[in-house]
């Protein structure tokens, strides 16, 4: 599709006006395919394990699928999923699961930012705080949770030993052998290790507030305290939005921690959602069960995801 | 007077919090470090030793080389505590090391630019792909593990590391794109427009002008693709078989599980396992607070 020139061009002339067109004709070919190139890769991976696994979910859902028979599954409808509901199991690990998310967002929130103030603080010794705040939570939650479970230990650990020595008391505490105290180690663990994250939010939330309001309210006579009270945590607000529902939806989903630390009990006093689950499947071999309150906390997570966009977006 | 006096009171009391919080956030880690180099008989003590009275690298050495601690031959009964088990610690943190820098690798090739493409160029789709991108991080890991582990299983990567790598990338280039996209919509675009005007293609511009503009980013990224499959536990629970691909936070889990694993042998397995990602946090730390901060303060 050579252009004819209208002078009388050589010959030569003309085959690189034509090359010059057919190559300015491929760049922009290539330049609308490549955006579509470069997140191609990306998005099949991501697809491959999104998207089946869902599906795969949602259907076994809807059969009896027990591991120990897994030739034989029969189209069963909702059963699954109203078994799951109306079991004693069930109720008892929505309330573990709503007790432990309450105190860990409770927990992480004030930490993270009583952590998070300390840190904006003049104050020399925060500078260690600074460096060792993220170590919590850069190990895996696994070992998190082994660590603590040696500390803890009715027969040698090292806070039974410490209390011990301090004389603080006469027989070692059995932590995790204690329904209510179980659960309360489990929560001091998940705040060791999610505190950290909540405090480096709120301290870029910190570091946003203009140092001018803190002048003129100081100048105006303002206490810390009111300072705090009516300039800090009003401006905070969006960050803690953010903090609460990312913490919401971490403490509904936890499961390493449980997995090492308390396995569900003693009893079943830290059995919660995700833990049931897991339950289901791999100690009851009832795959239905488990994956269709997998699915339940999925609409579980959902519907707080929505909740929070909507939040975000009336913020803004 | 009265208010210097105040003030003196209000610092201690502040340094009193702080000293609190910095014993909570490191003391588990001082009792893991220090509880290794200690013999098990001095663990079992009713109250163990805190300050250990004949430290001992015995439990390393036996780690890594199998010569059984002295300590553990003395004493007949406890010798059965010995866990061969432990000694696979260092191939498993091998096998971490590897899946996790690979995905790091595949991270920054395959995400960045996705990224840029995100960030800078109009396609149409584009909102769709990147919606989806972000929703899949919504899943609960619980739903998905077993369709995981049939997905494998069907690739035939059951026990292999690309098994793995397969899985972290899924998990990783989500957040990768997500942030690395935020990142560059911060940075200013002149340069490029000017450079686009020359000639200069989308993937140029973006390997010469702004890939040097966004190492930050890139190394905070890489930090969390890091540590995201380096500390990963359920997948690679499933999915691994032996140690030709078991990850570390496997092998620990299992080791401590086991009734005859000795407690100074599980805390020589800790300690070693937590190194690469303390070292991580720490050299790292200006990045990786930058890097969460951005995540939370850019729109």
């Amino acid at each position: 599709m050579a252009i004819q020139l209208p002078s009388v061009a050589s010959k030569e002339k003309n085959m690189t006006i034509a090359e010059f067109h057919q190559s300015k004709r491929t760049v922009k070919i290539w330049d609308r395919f490549y955006p579509y190139f470069s997140v191609s890769i990306p998005v099949l991976v991501i697809a491959l394990f999104t998207i089946y696994p869902v599906l795969y979910a949602v259907r076994i859902s809807f059969y009896r699928y027990l591991l120990t028979k897994p030739k034989d599954h029969p189209f069963i409808g909702f059963m699954n999923y109203k078994e799951v509901i109306t079991s004693y199991y069930f109720r008892n690990s929505l309330i573990n699961t709503a007790i432990y998310t309450m105190a860990v967002v409770i927990g992480v929130t004030l930490f993270g930012l009583i952590v998070a103030l300390l840190l904006n603080s003049k104050v020399k010794t925060a500078n260690a705080l600074k460096i060792i705040i993220l170590l919590p939570w850069a190990i895996p939650a696994v070992v998190g949770g082994l660590i603590w479970k040696w500390i803890l230990n009715s027969d040698f650990g090292i806070l039974n030993g410490i209390l011990y020595s301090l004389g603080l008391i006469k027989d070692y505490i059995p932590f995790l052998a204690n329904p209510n105290l179980a659960k309360i180690s489990l929560i001091m663990a998940a705040i060791w290790k999610e505190g950290p994250l909540a405090a480096i939010f709120f301290l870029a939330g910190l570091q946003l507030i203009p140092s001018e309001l803190y002048e003129a309210a100081r100048i105006d006579g303002g206490s810390s305290w009111k300072i705090f009270r009516f300039i800090t945590l009003p401006l905070l607000r969006p960050i803690m939005l953010i903090v609460v529902i990312y913490e919401t939806l971490t403490a509904i989903l936890v499961f390493d921690l449980i997995y090492v630390l308390t396995g569900g009990g003693p009893g079943d006093s830290t059995s919660l959602i995700s833990w049931f689950a897991y339950a289901e499947i791999f100690k009851n071999l009832n795959l239905g069960h488990g994956v269709a309150l997998a699915v339940i906390i999925a609409l579980i997570t959902l519907v707080l995801i929505l909740i929070y966009l909507r939040i975000i977006r009336s913020e803004e | 007077m009265g208010i210097q006096l105040q003030r003196k009171l209000g610092s201690g009391f502040i340094n009193l919090v702080i000293i609190i919080l910095i014993i909570y956030i490191l003391g588990p880690f001082l009792w893991m470090a220090v509880a290794s180099f200690q013999g098990e008989n001095e663990l079992l003590k009713h109250p163990p030793s805190i300050i250990p009275k004949n430290p001992t690298t015995d439990n390393y050495r036996y780690v890594f080389t199998g010569q059984v601690p002295t300590s553990y031959e003395v004493k007949g009964q406890l010798r059965s505590r010995i866990s061969q088990e432990a000694r696979l610690i260092a191939p498993a943190l091998k096998n971490s090391f590897i899946v996790a820098i690979i995905v790091l690798v595949v991270n920054l090739l395959l995400g960045t630019p996705a990224a840029y493409s995100f960030a800078r160029i109009k396609f149409r789709g584009k909102n769709i792909f990147y919606n989806f991108i972000l929703a899949s991080r919504l899943m609960p890991v619980m739903a998905v593990a077993i369709p995981y582990y049939v997905i494998i299983k069907n690739l035939k990567l059951l026990d292999t590391y690309w098994g793995l790598i397969l899985i972290y990338c899924a998990l990783t280039l989500p957040f990768t794109i997500w942030f690395l996209s935020l990142y560059i919509s911060n940075i200013p675009r002149d340069m490029e427009d000017a450079a686009m005007v020359d000639g200069c293609t989308p993937f140029q511009a973006l390997i010469n002008i702004v890939a040097p503009l966004m190492a930050p980013g890139l190394v905070a990224a890489s930090a969390f693709a890091f540590m995201t499959s380096y500390n990963e536990f359920l997948f690679a629970r499933f999915i691994t078989q032996s140690i030709k691909s078991q990850t570390g936070p496997v092998i620990i889990a299992s080791i401590s599980g086991n009734p005859d694993a000795s407690y100074s042998l599980i805390s020589v397995c800790i300690t070693l396992g937590l190194i690469p990602p303390l070292i991580l946090a720490i050299t790292m730390r200006k990045w990786l607070t930058e890097g969460l901060s951005a995540s939370i303060t850019f729109r």
